[in-house]
């Protein structure tokens, strides 16, 4: 019964937490629970990631205080993002960043806030990806899928997401290397995503190599390549692009950490120290392995100086793509 | 055969102490959040699940799975009481289910609504249990133009939803499909209709119109018309709260439509609970005695879109643990989970975990259970709650409104955008015009686009890929025949009267 009560209480503190505004107090230490931003809705990819971390956090030890993920849905990123912009300064609040922190803005008017505004903290995973089409495919290689969408382009399909996401920048830039072309149709919802390949609606899909791993066990799909540097540990015999002959620059998929604007310096190096740790931790590794994660750790002006270069990068993909690009 | 000794063991695993325990505290947990306005099964799932780390994990699939389940049971009272949408698979039950409460027959709308969500939800499970792999298999033949089909079958529903002039009707439909446009649009990421606010980028939020239409403009219209203290005829005694032989016996059908149309949209991954809600409506009142008479208190009003919602839940986990493929946001975080715990969710879960599997189906009949016996003895308590003076109901309905759509996504911008819906629907209201095609144009409007621009971007802009399709050919051609009946039924209207002169 007691646990029952607990967890109403659980509910209920959730309420109350949407009433209460948060005080914003400076210090070396959060004096209060950890707000931590996430731009997706409960059960996104970002919410289940920061979800994990922070449980994984309290696991270790590494804080003293609760941290609590906070949902700020909406226009890509461009309402999590404004919401850590007007924390200005606040100590106690992080955000979790994903590549589309810094796509969002390129194309979005309306998103007036860019990484660049924010402080940054931590790099934490790249997540690798591979290309799938079905097990029964006629492809093999993707050189076999390029071939063939050479000789009558556009007539085959790849299901993905958003058009400013990373399955997407991979075909753009795929295209432009080899003249093949082919169409991309959007789905919102990563479900529907491989719905639509296993049931043969589209020929080929961006996916990650957890996802993948199960229906290829059960022989439903086959991988024909790995969009990483080097062979991935999960699929050994997958070459990757490269070495199929196909250059192209490796479109990372970031997640990591972000303060907001103005934090006092002892703060940034208190997270800085926070997760540093924290990468070091059997528990992490434990989880980057499950989820076949890429350990993609890096701070300070190297971090800086990533996103940068993926502005950089993603603001030719997409204007030669045809996307406006207002910024 | 095998399925049976599966269940038997599932049996086993379900009916442990612990396990019992952990399926009512889901279920219990899921009555709650269904009957706060805004607060989901998504939210809450996603909160309790660190707690579940140190879980065994059976016993926190079935407790998660009770919250999800647990949670259409509770959508209901509030739409059926103070016509405020619990959430969204629950707007569809504010037009018959709020009219009865009127009645003073509120006790038997939520009875019905307690009962067809039992019977429908263990249907579901039912067909979970049986034909989960075949079921599976068929839904992934639909692509984009059988889902195009199936957006334009429901949006067909606006001639049952339409009440008396079909030209208000349609324009109220329009409306909604507009709303459904704002936000970015998906395949070129351009924002529309956002006239520079961040907060619309997303578009309108479902649920804030619609509690927005429907419970806020019930205050406004009520406060005008202001009569005695009490607001609703509330009868006394225990056997008229509750539903009549007679009611069951109208409900038959409602019960069967609500079971099989909320459990195949429910397989569906791009379709919804809301989706089957409206669908059963829309059946219901299309093979009914009495179409005349919906929405003004129907009970099959209630028991049909009910039904539906719970025996989709059922449903949407078809796909998720036979291929490991998420069809809502619920869901969603139901995989996440399975992953977190150590699990591969994909099409070999079930072979590699029978006792979890078969261990959440048994589970589910027994959580259904629980619901019922836990819901039927609230009815008269919750209808208890009409006895309250209009003075003190109508500022707490407001009160329910406001915070249950802050709670969504904490944004005072939400809170605005209500306002001007409570307003929208008070004119709509004064106007005439029926606010149920404007909320189906909102639900199906962003699928129905989706879906089609997705089929032509495949077909290279041909349009034929929607009819050369059996699926979707057969889907449309219904949507047709449904799209007539109206003009069919006038004709005869006419031709009756005109017999009548020729006399």
């Amino acid at each position: 019964m007691k646990r029952i009560w607990s967890y109403l209480l659980l509910v209920v503190g959730w309420m109350a937490s949407a009433v209460v505004a948060p005080v914003s107090v400076i210090a070396f230490e959060p004096t209060k629970p950890v707000e931590a931003v996430v731009h997706t809705g409960p059960g996104g990819g970002s919410d289940i990631f920061a979800r994990a971390i922070a449980d994984l956090m309290q696991k270790e030890k590494l804080i003293s205080q609760r941290m609590q993920v906070v949902n700020k849905s909406g226009g890509g990123s461009a309402v999590a993002m404004s919401y850590l912009a007007e924390k200005k300064g606040d100590a106690n609040t992080i955000g979790f960043f994903t590549g589309v922190w810094v796509t969002n803005p390129l194309t979005t008017v309306e998103a007036k806030v860019t990484i660049s505004d924010l402080t940054p903290i931590v790099r934490l995973v790249l997540e690798p990806a591979v290309v799938a089409v079905k097990a029964d495919s006629p492809y093999k290689n993707m050189r076999d899928f390029i071939e063939s969408a050479k000789k009558s382009p556009n007539q085959l399909k790849q299901s993905g997401g958003s058009v400013t996401g990373r399955d997407n920048l991979v075909r753009l830039v795929i295209q432009k290397a080899t003249g093949a072309k082919w169409v991309f149709v959007s789905f919102p919802s990563g479900g529907e995503r491989i719905a639509n390949l296993l049931g043969g609606h589209v020929e080929l899909m961006v996916i990650e190599p957890q996802e993948a791993g199960e229906h290829i066990k059960a022989g439903n799909l086959r991988v024909i390549a790995a969009l990483t540097d080097k062979r991935l540990p999960s699929f050994p015999d997958v070459p990757t692009l490269k070495e199929q002959g196909i250059d192209v620059p490796v479109i990372p998929q970031a997640r990591g950490v972000l303060a907001p604007p103005g934090v006092p310096k002892d703060v940034v190096q208190y997270w800085e120290g926070v997760f540093e740790r924290f990468t070091k931790t059997a528990s992490w590794k434990q989880y980057l392995e499950q989820n076949q994660f890429e350990d993609g750790y890096l701070k300070g002006p190297e971090l800086s100086k990533f996103f940068d270069e993926l502005a950089k990068q993603m603001r030719e993909v997409l204007k030669e793509a045809g996307a406006k690009v207002v910024r | 055969m095998e399925a049976l000794g599966s269940l038997l063991t599932g049996f086993s695993v379900a009916l442990t102490p612990a396990n019992l325990f952990w399926c009512f505290v889901g279920v219990f947990l899921g009555t709650v959040v269904g009957i706060l306005p805004g607060l989901g099964p998504a939210a809450t799932i996603a909160m309790l699940l660190p707690l579940t780390f140190k879980m065994d994990h059976t016993a926190a699939i079935i407790m998660l799975a009770g919250i999800y389940y647990g949670s259409k049971y509770g959508g209901s009272t509030t739409s059926i009481l103070l016509n405020v949408p619990g959430e969204s698979a629950s707007v569809v039950t504010c037009l018959d289910g709020y009219q009865m409460a009127r009645q003073g027959r509120a006790g038997a709308a939520l009875g019905i609504s307690a009962i067809a969500s039992f019977i429908a939800g263990t249907v579901g499970v039912l067909g979970l249990m049986l034909i989960a792999p075949p079921i599976a298999r068929f839904a992934l033949r639909f692509g984009p133009p059988e889902y195009f089909a199936l957006m334009a079958l429901g949006l067909a529903m606006v001639v049952f939803l339409a009440g008396k002039s079909m030209i208000k009707g349609l324009l109220a439909t329009l409306m909604g499909l507009w709303l459904a446009g704002v936000g970015i649009d998906l395949f070129t990421a351009e924002s529309r209709f956002t006239f520079g606010q961040v907060e619309l980028l997303d578009g309108v939020d479902f649920i804030v119109a619609s509690i927005g239409i429907f419970a806020i403009a019930e205050v406004l219209v009520n406060m005008e018309s202001r009569g005695g203290t009490e607001l609703f005829k509330v009868p006394k005694g225990l056997r008229n709260l509750l539903p009549t032989l007679q009611d069951l016996k109208d409900c038959r059908f409602a019960f069967l439509n609500g079971s099989i149309v909320g459990f195949l949209i429910g397989v569906l991954p791009g379709a919804g609970s809301t989706i089957s809600s409206f669908i059963a409506y829309g059946t219901e009142k299309a093979f009914s005695r009495h179409p005349e008479k919906f929405g003004t208190g129907v009970i099959e009003g209630v028991a049909a879109p009910e039904g539906a919602n719970n025996s989709d839940t059922a449903g949407s986990l078809v796909p998720l643990l036979t291929l490991g493929i998420p069809g809502s946001n619920t869901t969603a975080i139901l995989l996440a989970a399975l992953i977190l715990w150590g699990f591969k969710p994909g099409p070999l879960l079930v072979q590699e975990n029978p006792g979890l599997f078969w261990g959440l189906v048994a589970s589910m009949y027994i959580g259904n259970v629980m619901l019922l016996v836990l819901n039927l003895p609230l009815v008269p308590l919750f209808a208890q709650i009409l006895r309250v003076p209009y003075f003190v109901l109508y500022p707490a309905i407001l009160g329910i409104s406001i915070v249950g759509v802050y709670s969504v996504s904490h944004s005072l911008f939400d809170v605005w955008l209500l306002g001007i819906f409570g307003l929208l629907g008070y004119l709509m209201r004064k106007l005439d015009f029926p606010a149920a095609p404007l909320i189906l144009g909102m639900v199906l409007g962003d699928g129905l686009e989706r879906a089609l621009r997705q089929s032509l971007m495949m077909s290279g802009g041909q349009l034929a890929v929607l009819v050369t399709r059996p699926l979707s050919a057969g889907m449309l051609l219904l949507t047709v025949v449904i799209l007539l009946v109206p003009l069919v039924h006038k004709a005869r209207l006419w031709r009756m009267k005109s017999v009548e002169q020729e006399i």
